[in-house]
């Protein structure tokens, strides 16, 4: 029992690190709430069941056009919305309405076009389990966890070792001193939203694969997203991972006490625990009262 | 006719809502994504007492008004420890977790079957049992709100909000108690909304938790910011607006499949365009004391993009 609940952690924590992850990357690059990220994971679950059962194209490629149409809308919405509210100086609760009305119009854009009833991608089979040190684990979730761990150390590589890691680091530790040095933020942020987009995507399929999807399923998604970033420490981009870990293991473990309806409910009181106890997180670094 | 009557009535309920909010996120600049928890718990309470302690109108009222206001200082705690995206992340959680608790709580609250067959309630002997009863009601509740609210802003008490809002740590030098200040207004928000939710529970008779969801309340903030941060008669107009647009859809003939949907689009799509072009919204905030000749004009412009 102990094995299965630690199983499940995994496996939850591994969807929330990618939702995390993605998120963290986005809001580490230009400090946005980026609201309409749940919408972006909801249009990715969609378009590769669009792709996959509707089209009968096969699940990788599905999975790739869903990736590219996820960057690609992160994107959008980043040239479209965010980056003209920028150039007019517009502060950041500005940015997270109009982030919130974007939600708001993608979410319910796909469910006019999909209805609003459960689709899967397993085509009606039901996965059975296989049992690994006292864990019933169906493939899916293991491919879930193998994706959330090799993706989690690509991240972190491509922070620490690349140009454009170094250049989304300056730009989260300080925007003005970046430019000065001649980084280029308009493209960074551009990356970010491509990159974060595309983690959401992977998550989304991943999700999807193993618990169907609803045109909701983008808000649960955001809130678990929120919640690991700040657990993780906001700006601490391999944090939010380590926040989404954290988070479906405490989720596991609480399901011993509490009912599994409560999930969204306990999430949200770690957060406010952590907003009232220690808002940087637990890899940030202490902020001001006055910064946050 | 019936049909028009109950619109109107919902326009009166929902500028009670607008009107309470733009309290907190206009005057007291805390974007608060937590409203219709606030209502929702007013209608709770008035459906709760009334089917099964037979509470009259005015006793039903006074406990709603209180526990909300009761649990808006609760969310204003939050408030005092975070500021702008951090403060709107906490509200939204707090909007989950009581989302939840009317969902989960079967035994107090049904869960998702919700409360069927709140009584009509009888006001000052008149049993308020028709339409335009109800209209009278809502419109003598939301004047009732609105000229509280006015009071409160126009007061120095409203003074001291705007400066906390302009600036905490300016404020706070100047000797103003922040901490009280803030407390105050998320009482007074959060109760004045749940007049709303309990006039909502009395007119429709049922309620579930499916009318106090986060996006019901991110719906109470797009009335709030299309009529104006920081104008009260904004908050009207927005209600009056924003409750009047699906009523066009139905005379555009629009399927009443889609229109939920199409309803939903538009309300965002009005967000953002907002926020693109208008930030300060339909009516914006007046100035009230122009500091300097030059510089008074724009400044509440700016306050407006800061937000």
């Amino acid at each position: 029992m102990t094995s299965q609940l630690i199983a499940n952690g995994l496996i939850s924590g591994s969807h929330y690190a990618l939702l995390g992850l993605g998120f963290a990357v986005i809001y580490a690059s230009c400090r946005i709430l980026h609201f309409a990220h749940g919408s972006v994971v909801t249009a990715a679950a969609y378009i590769a069941y669009l792709f996959f059962i509707v089209l009968h194209v096969p699940l990788p490629l599905a999975i790739v056009v869903s990736i590219l149409v996820a960057a690609g809308m992160g994107s959008a919405v980043e040239l479209g919305i965010y980056r003209p509210l920028r150039r007019r100086g517009a502060g950041g609760l500005v940015m997270l309405i109009a982030s919130m009305g974007v939600f708001i119009v993608i979410q319910n854009a796909i469910s006019l076009a999909f209805g609003d009833g459960t689709k899967s991608l397993r085509g009606g089979q039901v996965a059975e389990g296989v049992l690994f040190l006292g864990a019933r684990i169906t493939p899916v979730q293991i491919v879930a966890m193998a994706t959330g761990a090799v993706l989690f150390i690509a991240v972190s590589l491509i922070l620490s070792k690349t140009k454009f890691g170094k250049a989304i680091r300056a730009v989260a530790a300080d925007p003005e001193l970046a430019v000065a040095r001649g980084i280029d933020t308009d493209r960074v942020i551009l990356v970010a939203f491509a990159l974060g987009s595309a983690l959401a995507a992977v998550a989304a399929v991943l999700m999807a694969a193993d618990l169907d999807m609803t045109p909701a399923m983008g808000m649960s998604a955001l809130l678990m997203a929120v919640v690991s970033a700040i657990i993780g420490g906001a700006g601490s981009i391999p944090g939010a991972a380590l926040g989404g870990l954290l988070l479906g293991m405490a989720q596991s473990a609480g399901a011993w006490y509490i009912h599994t309806e409560w999930q969204n409910a306990m999430a949200f009181g770690i957060l406010l625990v952590f907003l009232l106890v220690r808002p940087q997180g637990l890899f940030g670094k202490p902020v001001r009262a006055v910064e946050l | 006719m019936s049909y028009l009557l109950h619109i109107l009535i919902l326009a009166n309920i929902y500028s009670v809502a607008a009107v309470s909010l733009n309290l907190i996120a206009g005057f007291g600049g805390m974007l608060s994504v937590a409203h219709a928890a606030f209502y929702g718990i007013g209608a709770y309470v008035i459906a709760i007492l009334a089917l099964n302690f037979g509470f009259p109108f005015s006793l039903t009222m006074i406990c709603a008004v209180g526990l909300a206001a009761i649990v808006g200082m609760l969310v204003g705690v939050p408030g005092l420890r975070t500021h702008g995206d951090y403060f709107a992340i906490a509200t939204f959680g707090l909007q989950v977790i009581i989302h939840s608790v009317m969902t989960n709580w079967v035994g107090l609250t049904g869960g998702l079957l919700g409360l069927p067959g709140i009584p009509r309630p009888t006001v000052l002997g008149v049993t308020i049992d028709s339409h335009v009863r109800f209209l009278f009601l809502t419109l003598i509740a939301a004047v009732a709100v609105f000229a509280f609210s006015y009071r409160l802003v126009r007061s120095p008490f409203g003074r001291m909000l705007r400066a906390v809002r302009e600036d905490e740590i300016l404020a706070r030098a100047l000797g103003k108690n922040v901490v009280k200040c803030k407390l105050v207004v998320f009482a007074c928000g959060a109760g004045l909304a749940a007049i709303g939710g309990a006039l909502y529970a009395y007119h429709i008779t049922f309620i579930d938790p499916s009318s106090f969801t986060v996006q019901q309340s991110i719906f109470m903030l797009a009335i709030v910011i299309i009529g104006g941060t920081g104008n009260l008669w904004g908050s009207v107009l927005g209600a009056a607006v924003l409750i009047g647009i699906p009523e066009i859809l139905r005379f555009l003939g629009i399927p009443s499949a889609i229109k939920a949907n199409i309803q939903q689009i538009l309300y965002g799509a009005l967000l953002v365009a907002f926020m693109m072009f208008r930030p300060q919204g339909m009516i914006g905030e007046p100035v009230l004391m122009p500091l300097k000749k030059d510089g008074s004009a724009t400044r509440v412009q700016e306050s407006a993009q800061e937000l």
